[in-house]
C-alpha cells in the first residue's frame, strides 16, 4: 500500500485542501500501478505537469479538452493491436466541464464501443481552471462567473445533470458515485471499476475551497455534509441496475451544506432565497425516496 | 460622455450591448473568460439574450442558428478555442451571415499556455475552416479599440453578411485603460429580406451553404469572391504615423503596435527617419497603400509581430518583393521588447545606404 501512496507525488501547485489532488491521489489508490492515465485539461493537469516537472509516478497523457474517451480508446486499441495490453488499466481522469460538456461526445463513443478503459470524472461543479464558470455539473442555485445571482437571477437555473445514470445507460458494466469525503470508499470503488471488464466509470463529488467559497481545512466536512444531507447519494450500478447505497442515518437539512459555502450564500439574502432552498431540499429528498438513502 | 476604467475583455461586451448586440453564446477560455462572465452579468440585464454552451463548437453553431434569424450575435474565444469554431466559421460565410467573433490570442501551438500572442493571424485572416471565403479581420490597439472596433465589426458584418473577426491578444484583454462609452445606441432591427425570423414575410428566405449542382458552386464561389472585392476596395482602415520622409517603415497591429510606436519615437530622437505603418484591418489588407509606400522611396520594411513572420508575408506580397522585409518577433507569450526593434533599425543603418 505504501508504494500506491506515492503514484501521484506531493509538491504539486494545487491550491490547499484541493480536491483534484485527493480525488487522484484515491484513484490511483485503487488502480495500483498498472496503469496508463489520461488527463484532459484541467486544474488536475495544469497543477501536476508544469513542464519539466511532474507529480506522476505512472505513464500520464495529457490530452485535449474535450477528447479524454477518443485518446483513452485510441491507447486501449493500440495495445490490443500490439499484443501487450494484459492487465493494464487505462484510466481517463478528467474534470465535470471535459467530461459533462465538451467530452461527452468523446466518452460516449468510448463506452458505446466497449473499450477497457476506466473514466474517472471529479465533479468540482464548474470550470475551475478557467476562473469558475458553469458547468452541466453545476448545482442549482450556485452562483459562478457566469451564473452570477442578480435582480433577474438566482444563480444557476439548472440542476446537476445525471452523468452516472447517463454512462450506466451506456450498458457499462459498472458504475459508480463516489466522494472525496469518504477515501475509503472511493479506493474500493475504483479498484473494482479497475478489475471490471469493459468501459466503466466513476463519478466523483469533490468540492473545490476556491471555487466554492470555503475554508481549505473543510474540503472532507464540505464533501461528508454533501452526503449526509443526501444532496450526493454514494451508490453502485453494475449492468444497469443499482446494485449498492450508502445509507444516511438522519439526513440534515440541506441548509447545513449550503449556509457553509460562498457560492449559495446569496440563497440566504435575497427575497425568496427560501423558495431556491426549498426546491435544493425537494432534490435532496428525490434522492432519499429514489435511492432509499434513509431505509 | 462617461469615461470609465476598464478591463480590454469588458469593453468588447461595452463594444456589443451598444451595438445593438442581442445574443451572446460562448464558452469558458483564459484570457477571453470575462467576455463570457460581462456578458452573462450585462445582457440578461439589458433585456438580451446569454447562452452559456457546452463546447466552443455548439457556441459558434448557436451563432449561426441566431445569425440565421436576423439577430446581431457575438462570441469570444481564444486560440484552442477558435481552432474548435473553425467549421462554424466555414459554414457562416458559406451560409453568408453576419457575426462578430473575438479571439483574445494566447501562445500556441496545441494547449500552449495563457500569455498573449499573435500566430493566430494565418488562421483567421487567411480563413482557417475549409473553403474559398474570408473574414473581416479588425485589429484593435487600446482597450478603446476594443470597444469602438466590436462596433465597426458589427457594421461591417452586416453590411456584407460575412464573419467579422476582432483579432486581439491576451495583453489587450486583460489591461485596464480608461474607456470613453460610445455616444449613440444603435438599435437592431432584423434585415427581412433575408433572415429567416419564423414570420410569414421570411418564410421564402433560404439560409444554406449547400450547392449539389457543380456549375451553381462555381457561381456561388464567384459571387463571394466579388464581395470580398468590394470588401477590399472599401473598407481599408490603417494608421500612418511619420512615414513620409521614412527610411525604414515598421509595419505592426494589436498590440505589438504600441511597442512599435514608442520604437518610432525613440529612434527619431535618436536621428533615425524611422515611421510606423499600423493595420487596423488585416483583411482587408492595405495593399495599395503600402505598395505605394514602397514604389516611391528606397526603404527598408520591418514587420514586428508576436508570431513567426505571418504577418510578414502578407506584407512582402503587398509591396510585391521591392523592398527588403525584416522581421522583429517573439512567441510564446513574450511580448517584444523596444530594444529589439531598435537594435533591428541600427543594424539596418549598418548595412543600408538610404
Amino acid at each position: 500500500m505504501s508504494e500506491r501512496f506515492n503514484l501521484l507525488t506531493p509538491g504539486h501547485s494545487g491550491c490547499a485542501g484541493c480536491c483534484d489532488a485527493l480525488a487522484a491521489k484515491y484513484v490511483l489508490m485503487g488502480v495500483g500501478e498498472d496503469v496508463i492515465v489520461v488527463n484532459p485539461t484541467g486544474c488536475l493537469e495544469v497543477m501536476t505537469s508544469p513542464f519539466p516537472n511532474t507529480a506522476w509516478n505512472v505513464p500520464w497523457i495529457h490530452s485535449l479538452f474535450e477528447n479524454g474517451g477518443a485518446v483513452a480508446s485510441g491507447i486501449e486499441a493500440a495495445l490490443k493491436s500490439l499484443g501487450r495490453k494484459g492487465n493494464t488499466k487505462i484510466v481517463g481522469i478528467g474534470g465535470d466541464g471535459s467530461t459533462m460538456d465538451i467530452g461527452i461526445g468523446s466518452l460516449s463513443g468510448a463506452f458505446e464501443r466497449g473499450h477497457d478503459i476506466l473514466y474517472v470524472c471529479i465533479d468540482n461543479e464548474a470550470y475551475m481552471n478557467t476562473g469558475n464558470q458553469r458547468s452541466s455539473g453545476t448545482p442549482l442555485g450556485a452562483s459562478t462567473s457566469t451564473s452570477p445571482p442578480g435582480s433577474v437571477s438566482y444563480g444557476n437555473p439548472t440542476h446537476k445533470k445525471d452523468m452516472t445514470r447517463i454512462m450506466a445507460a451506456h450498458g457499462s458494466p459498472y458504475v459508480a458515485t463516489t466522494s472525496i469525503g469518504y477515501a475509503n470508499d472511493m479506493i474500493r470503488k475504483v479498484k473494482k471499476a479497475a478489475e471490471t471488464v469493459g468501459p466503466t466509470y466513476i463519478h466523483s463529488h469533490a468540492p473545490c475551497p476556491t471555487g466554492w467559497g470555503f475554508d481549505s481545512s473543510k474540503t472532507i466536512e464540505i464533501a461528508k455534509l454533501a452526503v449526509e444531507t443526501c444532496l450526493w447519494p454514494l451508490y453502485e450500478m453494475e449492468d444497469g441496475e443499482v446494485t449498492q447505497v450508502r445509507k444516511v442515518k438522519d439526513p440534515k437539512p440541506v441548509e447545513e451544506y449550503l449556509k457553509a459555502q460562498k457560492r449559495f450564500r446569496h440563497l440566504f439574502k435575497m427575497e425568496d432565497g427560501d423558495k431556491e432552498i426549498e426546491k435544493i431540499q425537494k432534490q435532496a429528498d428525490r434522492n432519499i425516496e429514489y435511492y432509499g438513502l434513509n431505509k | 460622455m462617461s469615461v470609465q476604467l476598464i478591463k480590454g475583455n469588458t469593453a468588447v461586451i461595452v463594444g456589443a450591448l451598444y451595438a445593438g448586440c442581442d445574443c451572446y453564446f460562448g464558452y469558458p477560455i483564459t484570457p477571453a473568460s470575462e467576455i463570457l462572465h460581462e456578458a452573462s452579468k450585462y445582457f440578461p440585464m439589458a433585456n438580451r439574450k446569454f447562452v452559456q454552451a457546452e463546447s466552443e463548437e455548439a457556441a459558434i453553431n448557436m451563432v449561426y442558428g441566431a445569425a440565421a434569424a436576423g439577430h446581431r450575435v457575438l462570441t469570444a474565444s481564444s486560440g484552442p478555442g477558435i481552432s474548435l469554431k473553425q467549421e462554424g466559421f466555414s459554414y457562416m460565410a458559406g451560409a453568408q451571415l453576419p457575426c462578430v467573433i473575438a479571439n483574445i490570442q494566447r501562445a500556441g501551438p496545441g494547449l500552449g499556455n495563457i500569455g498573449p500572442e499573435q500566430a493566430d493571424y494565418n488562421q483567421v485572416v487567411k480563413g482557417g475552416g475549409h473553403g474559398n471565403y474570408k473574414n473581416i479581420v479588425l485589429a484593435p490597439n487600446s482597450v478603446q479599440e476594443m470597444c469602438d472596433l466590436t462596433i465597426k465589426a458589427f457594421d461591417l458584418a452586416f453590411k456584407y453578411r460575412n464573419p467579422a473577426v476582432l483579432l486581439s491578444d491576451g495583453v489587450l484583454g486583460q489591461m485596464m485603460e480608461p474607456l470613453k462609452f460610445p455616444e449613440k445606441a444603435i438599435e437592431h432591427k432584423v434585415d427581412t429580406s433575408w433572415a429567416v425570423a419564423g414570420n410569414a414575410e421570411t418564410k421564402k428566405n433560404l439560409v444554406t451553404s449547400i450547392f449539389l449542382n457543380f456549375e451553381q458552386q462555381e457561381l456561388f464561389n464567384v459571387k463571394l469572391l466579388e464581395k470580398y472585392e468590394k470588401i477590399c476596395e472599401n473598407e481599408v482602415i490603417y494608421e500612418e504615423y511619420l512615414t513620409e520622409d521614412a527610411d525604414i517603415i515598421l509595419v505592426s497591429y494589436g498590440i505589438s503596435s504600441r511597442i512599435s510606436k514608442s520604437a518610432v519615437e525613440a529612434a527619431r530622437e535618436k536621428g533615425y527617419k524611422v515611421g510606423l505603418f499600423r493595420l487596423i484591418t488585416l483583411y482587408p489588407f492595405p495593399k495599395k497603400e503600402l505598395l505605394k509606400l514602397a514604389t516611391e522611396k528606397n526603404r527598408v520594411f520591418v514587420a514586428v509581430e508576436m508570431s513567426a513572420g505571418q504577418m510578414r508575408d502578407d506584407l512582402a506580397l503587398a509591396i510585391e518583393c521591392k523592398r527588403p522585409v525584416e522581421l522583429v518577433a517573439r512567441y510564446g507569450g513574450n511580448i517584444i521588447e523596444m530594444d529589439a526593434i531598435l537594435k533591428k533599425i541600427e543594424e539596418i543603418y549598418e548595412k543600408v545606404d538610404f
